[in-house]
């Protein structure tokens, strides 16, 4: 890049940047006389190893797992909407809400629903016996509680577990709040028996049919902070429906389904591997398997930073933030037109 | 438990998608004074430039991070400041359509963080070293947005003189979130190197370099100004007023938090509230419009 022209167009290049450049590329030389010395990167090990203490039905098809330090030492404290993040004895790696007391510092509680058609973590759950250790990292929270006056909470099933510590936590700092419990059927919803009498409306399926938007949020008043765990329909619908004058909370940790995905391939430059993008990930979750260190942050494709170059081929560009006719694509979200692409990572 | 929730911890740093609309917004947005518009408006000239490059540099730092936590946040920090330098720029577009041409200075701070501060082509040990400067200027230079991003918030100056809400809300949405990751820069510089005077040699340059496009940002801004047409002389001379007033940071306020960021113990969480930074967040037009 060349010295750019002085500001208020007297000359084609700025003295004062000149001046800078010329001292900032100085003092850099000189500094690099010395060969570097670089100090040892230590890596850190933030993982815990917990034992399962207690696996108990909650639900039909919901377990609840307890977990505690071996030794029993106290674990680090927590904050309602915190996750941990399980390492599974077959590799996978799981994250679940914390859905126990935050004060009670020996034990946490995640609650997991058996998912048959799901990749395989909640089965795998269901099967952990007692005395099990896993490998766990966290908590950490991806769908922080802030106080406010007035709370709904709407929980659909098992989104119930981050919405349970938050329903406790206002009823402690003596907030206005009202939760909507939905889901098919009474027997499939956990922790009924945890909550107050009063405040909490239960709803299902079988006997009230599907609720609507409308019932969902006849009570989200002016001021309103609107806290929903749920199925992704479930948070759409809210989302539409929602009065401009309530705010909505909800976890933005997964990302929305792939709508119409048809499987691709992509080729990545750097290693010259060949990796199945099925129809239901996206590009990204598979790379990542691959390479670990590839950069990426919303995965919803509006932050840009899992932009990527296309060697060859040609992508859907499905983001707003995606232009189309440039040679990039954003791996979270754009998928190929049709059979590989070669991407450069 | 007490009935308060104390300051959050352990967050899961993640970019929130955010709308604008500027088209209603006026070009003196702090009614009737340019001066004090202008000394904030520099910081739109230097951010989009200036945190695509923190982008590039952090991406290039992800792979060395032995630190899975710290990795996650570094990645949240890059997503944020992605989206953070895309907003800024279409508050340039605005001043351009506006009759307000801020391209000659935007080239030179494209030219210091494309050239001078860019990547210079090296290899092995001073590829590294040279990253771990660029990292130990970022540090340096996330100081002072978390410091500006916990001023913002607290500045209620802004909202009694009138200040245009749709900025305000771009700016105290961009300082919660410099609040919420304030830590971030320096506890990678930490990880990956640590020096302390890197660190403090990271401060000089940085304090240098930004009165410098503070003092030249702001002069070019009051003589493009249409309105303003140059007869008011641009200059940091002015924050005596505007500090005082409370419509900038002040100079004092500054200048002691850079004598924290000198200390060997100094720690980017003891600036700012993550609790308050989150509670804006929350209700934030531009995130909740977003968020819908
Ligand atoms: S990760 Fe944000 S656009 Fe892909
Ligand atoms: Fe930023
Ligand atoms: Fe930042």
């Amino acid at each position: 890049m060349t010295i750019p022209p002085d500001l208020y167009g007297r000359r084609s290049r700025d003295r004062f940047v000149i001046a800078a450049s010329a001292l900032f590329s100085g003092l850099y030389r000189l500094r690099t006389l010395r060969t570097p010395t670089l100090p040892p990167v230590r890596p850190v090990d933030r993982s815990m190893r917990l034992v399962v203490q207690a696996v108990t039905q909650v639900a039909e098809e919901v377990v609840s797992l307890t977990l505690a330090a071996p030794d029993g030492r106290l674990l680090p404290a927590w904050q309602p909407g915190s996750h941990l993040d399980l390492h599974l004895p077959s590799g996978r790696r799981r994250q679940y809400s914390l859905c126990g007391d935050p004060s009670d510092l020996g034990t946490y509680r995640i609650a997991v629903r058996r998912l048959p058609d799901g990749g395989g973590g909640s089965l795998e759950v269901h099967g952990l016996s007692e005395g099990t250790v896993l490998k766990v990292q966290g908590p950490r929270n991806a769908f922080p509680f802030i106080p406010r006056k007035r709370y709904l909470f709407i929980a659909g099933g098992i989104g119930i577990t981050p919405i349970l510590p938050m329903v406790k936590a206002a009823e402690k700092l003596g907030a206005d709040w009202h939760l909507i419990y939905t889901g098919r059927t009474r027997a499939t919803l956990p922790f009924l028996d945890e909550l107050p009498d009063q405040r909490v409306t239960i709803r299902t399926d079988d006997t009230d049919g599907i609720p609507t938007s409308d019932f969902l949020l006849a009570s989200a008043t002016p001021g309103t902070a609107v806290h929903v765990c749920g199925p992704s329909p479930m948070i759409d619908a809210i989302r539409a429906a929602l009065p401009a004058d309530a705010t909505l909370h909800y976890e933005r940790f997964a990302p929305a389904p792939i709508t119409d995905g048809k499987p691709f391939e992509v080729e990545l430059k750097s290693s010259g591997r060949v990796l199945q993008i099925p129809a239901t990930r996206s590009a990204l979750d598979v790379i990542k398997e691959e390479k670990p260190d590839v950069a990426y942050s919303c995965r919803q494709g509006f932050c840009g930073t899992c932009k990527t170059r296309i060697l060859s081929g040609a992508a859907d560009d499905r983001a707003p933030s995606d232009p189309a006719g440039d040679n990039t694509m954003l791996i979270c979200v754009s998928r190929a037109t049709q059979g590989r692409l070669t991407l450069d990572l | 438990m007490t009935a308060q929730l104390g300051e959050p911890d352990n967050l899961v740093l993640q970019a929130r998608d955010v709308r604008f609309d500027w088209s209603a917004v006026p070009l003196h947005w702090i009614p009737g004074d340019p001066v004090a518009t202008h000394l904030i408006n520099v910081l739109h000239m230097l951010l989009p430039a200036g945190e695509e490059w923190f982008v590039r540099v952090f991406k290039e730092a992800v792979p060395l991070i032995e630190d899975d936590d710290l990795r996650e946040d570094v990645l949240g920090f890059i997503g944020q400041e992605a989206m953070h330098a895309s907003s800024h720029d279409a508050v340039l577009d605005h001043f351009m359509e506006q009759g307000l041409d801020v391209r000659p200075f935007v080239r030179q701070v494209e030219f210091l963080f494309e050239s001078m501060l860019g990547d210079r082509g090296l290899t092995g040990d001073r590829r590294r070293a040279w990253l771990n400067e660029r990292i130990s200027l970022i540090a340096a230079i996330e100081h002072f947005t978390g410091v500006l991003g916990d001023w913002i918030l607290n500045a209620t100056a802004l909202d009694e003189a009138g200040a245009d809400p749709m900025m305000l809300d771009l700016l105290r949405w961009h300082g919660a979130e410099e609040v919420e990751h304030r830590h971030v820069a320096h506890e990678l510089f930490m990880h990956l190197d640590g020096r302390y005077p890197a660190r403090l040699r990271a401060m000089a340059e940085t304090v240098t370099a930004l009165v410098s496009l503070w003092q030249r940002g702001h002069r070019y801004l009051m003589a493009a100004d249409p309105i303003v047409k140059g007869r008011i002389k641009g200059g940091v001379r002015h924050i005596r007023r505007t500090g005082r007033a409370g419509l900038t940071p002040e100079g004092r306020m500054v200048a002691a938090s850079i004598r924290r960021y000198t200390r060997r113990d100094y720690s980017p969480l003891n600036e700012g509230s993550t609790e308050q930074a989150l509670a804006y967040l929350a209700t934030s037009p531009a995130a909740q419009a977003a968020l819908r």
